[in-house]
C-alpha cells in the first residue's frame, strides 16, 4: 500500500482526485461508466429506431422531411394491395423450405464429418467456407452461376447432354424462387453445421457404447440416442435460422428483386422496395411491423432459451 | 456376427465418403466458377466460346478493377469500416461485459436480457427509421455513420457472448489482484481480458465480418459513390459497364479473401467459440 501525502495547498486536485476513486471504487457507478457507451449505441441505433418505425408506419412520410400522421391509412392500402397476399405466401415458402433444407444438409455434413476419416480437418474446413463468404459476394456469383447464356449451371448441363435449352433459371416462375432458395441454402448451412457438429461432439460416447452391447444398430442409435440429445441444438439453431432468413433481404434483392412478376418477393425486401426504391417510408414500416409479431414469436422463445444460461 | 458389423461399419463410412464428396462439389462449385472467370478473357466469359476452364489464364480483369474502377476505393472504405467497428466492438463489449458480470447494480439481468432482445431485432425492422436518424443528423455518406450503426448489431452480441467467458474465469484471481492493489481497469486488462483470447477472436471476427458484408444499412445510408463499401459499391458494376462479369469475378474473389484469412487464422477459437452463445444449456 502506498502512502497518500496530504495536499492542503490544492484542495482543488483532492477533490477531484475523490471523485475519481469514488468512481473506482463505487460499484453501481463504475458499472454505468463501464456501460455507458454500449447503453448509447443500444438506444440510438436499436431501440429508439424500433420505436420511431412504429410511429413512421402511421405516417406518410419521405426521406429528410418531416412526416404527416396519416392513422392507420398505410396499412389499409397493404392489405388491399393485391400483391400482398402474395408476398406473405411468398416469405413463409421461401422461410420453411431454406431452414429445412440448410437443416437436411447441415445435419448430414455433421454426421459425415463426425465420422472419423483421414484429413476430417481439411474437409471440414472446406464445408465452412461459404459462411465466410460476404451474403453479397456469394448472391453475385451464383448470379453468373444462373446466367442464361453464359453461366456455370446451363453450360454443364448442356454439355453433358442433360438439357437441350438453356434455362433463365431466375426469371421462369417456375424456378426462380428455388434459386433463390439454393443460394440462401449454399451460404447458410455451415451455420447448421456447425452447431450440430458441436452438438454431437458433446453427446457422451457412453451412450453410444452402452447401446452397442444392447445390440442396437446405427439406424436404432441415431434415433434413440442422436437425435433426442441434439433436441435443444435443433430448437436453438432453426429458431436463430428463422430469425435472420426470413428478414434477410440481400439474396431476394441482388438475384432477382422479386422478379418474375412478383413471384420471389419477400416481405423484408418488399418493404426496401416500398422505402428505398419507391421513397414511400411510412408504407414500407408498415410492411415490416405487419411482419413484426410473428417474429417476436421466435424472439421470445429463443430469448429464453439464451437466458437459461444465466440460470445454469 | 463380427463381420457382418464390420460390413456395416463400412457401408456407413462409404456413403459418408460418398456424401462428403456431393457436399464439397457443391460448395467449391461456384467459388470455382469466381475464379475461373476472372482468369479468363472477355471472348471466353460470353457467347459460343464458354469454357470451364480458361486457354490462357490472364490477370487482365484484376488490372481493370483496379486501373479503371472505383474498386480501390471501395476496397479501402470497407477496411476502415470494419477495422473500426472492430476496435470499438472489443473495447465496448469488454468493458460492458465485465460489468455485467462483476459487478452488483440495479437492473443488470434486464440489461442482459435486453441485449438479447436487441441482438435477434432484425435489421430489415431498422433500416427506414435510420435512414431518417442518419440524415437527421447529417451522417448520411459517412463512413462514420456507417461504424456507429454497425456497432448496434456488433455490440450486443459480443457482450452476450464474453459475458459467457468472463463467468467461467474464476473470481478468486481478481480479488487477489485487488488486495495486493490493482485497479478495476487494471483486473480487466491484465487479468479477465488475456485469459479470454479465444473469446476476443470471436468478437473480433463477429464483427469484422458483419460490417465487411453489410449491405442493406450501407445501400440506404450511402449514396456517394467515394463512401461506397464493397458490397454496394460492385454491384454497380452490373449497369456501368456491358462487359463486366470479368472484372465483377475479380473483385468478388479479392473482396471474398479478407474474411477468409481471418475465418482460416481463427477458426480453431471460432468452432468452439461461436456456438457457445447457443449451444451451451
Amino acid at each position: 500500500m502506498s502512502q497518500v501525502l496530504p495536499e492542503p495547498d490544492a484542495p482543488q486536485a483532492t477533490e477531484s482526485l475523490s471523485l475519481w476513486e469514488h468512481i473506482k471504487n463505487d460499484r453501481r457507478t463504475l458499472a454505468f461508466v463501464f456501460l455507458l457507451p454500449t447503453t448509447v449505441v443500444l438506444i440510438s441505433v436499436v431501440i429508439y429506431p424500433f420505436f420511431f418505425a412504429l410511429l413512421i408506419s402511421l405516417q406518410v412520410k419521405v426521406a429528410g422531411s418531416p412526416g404527416k400522421f396519416v392513422g392507420f391509412a398505410n396499412y389499409l392500402e397493404l392489405f388491399r394491395a393485391s400483391e400482398f397476399g402474395r408476398v406473405v405466401y411468398n416469405t413463409v415458402f421461401y422461410t420453411f423450405w431454406a431452414v429445412a433444407i440448410k437443416f437436411v444438409i447441415g445435419l448430414a455434413a455433421a454426421l459425415v464429418l463426425n465420422q472419423p476419416r483421414r484429413f476430417n480437418n481439411v474437409y471440414r474446413t472446406i464445408l465452412f467456407v461459404p459462411w465466410a463468404v460476404p451474403t453479397v459476394i456469394a448472391s453475385l456469383n451464383w448470379l453468373w452461376v444462373y446466367d442464361e447464356f453464359n453461366g456455370m449451371l446451363n453450360t454443364l448441363l448442356l454439355s453433358l447432354g442433360l438439357s437441350d435449352n438453356v434455362i433463365a433459371w431466375l426469371a421462369e416462375p417456375e424456378t426462380a424462387m428455388w434459386a433463390v432458395i439454393a443460394v440462401v441454402v449454399w451460404n447458410g448451412t455451415p451455420f447448421y453445421t456447425m452447431h450440430f457438429l458441436a452438438g454431437l461432439q458433446a453427446i457422451p460416447r457412453e451412450l453410444y457404447e452402452a447401446a452397442e452391447i444392447d445390440g442396437a444398430g446405427h439406424v436404432a442409435q441415431f434415433w434413440h440416442i442422436t437425435i433426442p440429445s441434439m433436441m435443444h441444438v435443433f430448437t436453438i439453431t432453426v429458431m436463430l435460422s428463422t430469425v435472420f432468413t426470413s428478414t434477410s433481404i440481400v439474396v431476394v434483392n441482388i438475384l432477382t428483386n422479386g422478379a418474375p412478376a412478383n413471384l420471389t418477393q419477400i416481405l423484408p425486401n418488399y418493404s426496401y422496395g416500398l422505402a428505398i426504391e419507391s421513397g414511400r417510408l411510412g408504407i414500407g414500416s408498415a410492411v415490416n411491423v405487419v411482419f413484426f409479431p410473428l417474429l417476436v414469436i421466435f424472439i421470445i422463445a429463443l430469448t429464453r432459451r439464451m437466458l437459461r444460461r444465466e440460470a445454469g | 456376427m463380427l463381420k457382418s458389423k464390420a460390413a456395416i461399419d463400412r457401408f456407413y463410412h462409404t456413403l459418408g465418403t460418398v456424401v462428403l464428396v456431393i457436399l464439397i462439389v457443391w460448395t467449391l462449385a461456384p467459388l470455382y466458377w469466381m475464379i475461373t472467370t476472372s482468369l479468363k478473357e472477355t471472348a471466353e466469359v460470353y457467347g459460343e466460346g464458354v469454357t470451364l476452364w480458361p486457354r490462357e489464364p490472364t490477370l487482365e480483369n484484376y488490372r481493370i478493377l483496379f486501373e479503371e474502377t472505383n474498386f480501390p476505393v471501395y476496397f479501402r472504405n470497407s477496411l476502415l469500416v470494419a477495422i473500426g467497428t472492430t476496435l470499438l466492438s472489443l473495447v465496448f463489449a469488454s468493458l460492458g461485459a465485465y460489468a455485467l458480470t462483476r459487478l452488483e447494480f440495479p437492473g443488470r439481468r434486464l440489461f442482459a436480457r435486453s441485449l438479447v432482445y436487441t441482438y435477434l431485432m432484425p435489421h430489415s425492422m431498422l433500416f427506414i427509421p435510420l435512414l431518417a436518424i442518419v440524415l437527421r443528423l447529417g451522417l448520411e455518406n459517412s463512413l462514420e455513420g456507417l461504424v456507429f450503426v454497425y456497432l448496434g448489431f456488433t455490440v450486443p452480441f459480443c457482450t452476450w457472448l464474453l459475458m459467457g467467458y468472463f463467468m467461467s474465469i474464476p473470481v478468486e484471481l481478481e480479488e487477489a489482484a485487488m488486495v495486493d492493489g490493482c485497479s478495476r481497469l487494471g483486473v480487466l486488462f491484465r487479468i479477465v481480458l488475456p485469459l479470454t483470447v479465444p473469446a476476443l477472436a470471436v468478437v473480433a471476427f463477429f464483427s469484422f465480418t458483419l460490417s465487411w458484408n453489410e449491405y442493406i444499412y450501407a445501400s440506404v445510408l450511402v449514396a456517394d459513390v467515394d463512401a461506397k463499401t464493397i458490397p454496394t459499391g460492385i454491384p454497380n458494376f452490373i449497369v456501368e459497364d456491358v462487359f463486366f462479369w470479368g472484372p465483377m469475378m475479380a473483385s468478388t474473389f479479392i473482396s471474398a479473401i479478407p474474411p477468409l484469412v481471418v475465418y482460416f487464422i481463427f477458426q480453431r477459437f471460432l468452432i468452439t467459440g461461436l456456438t457457445m452463445g447457443a449451444v451451451k444449456g
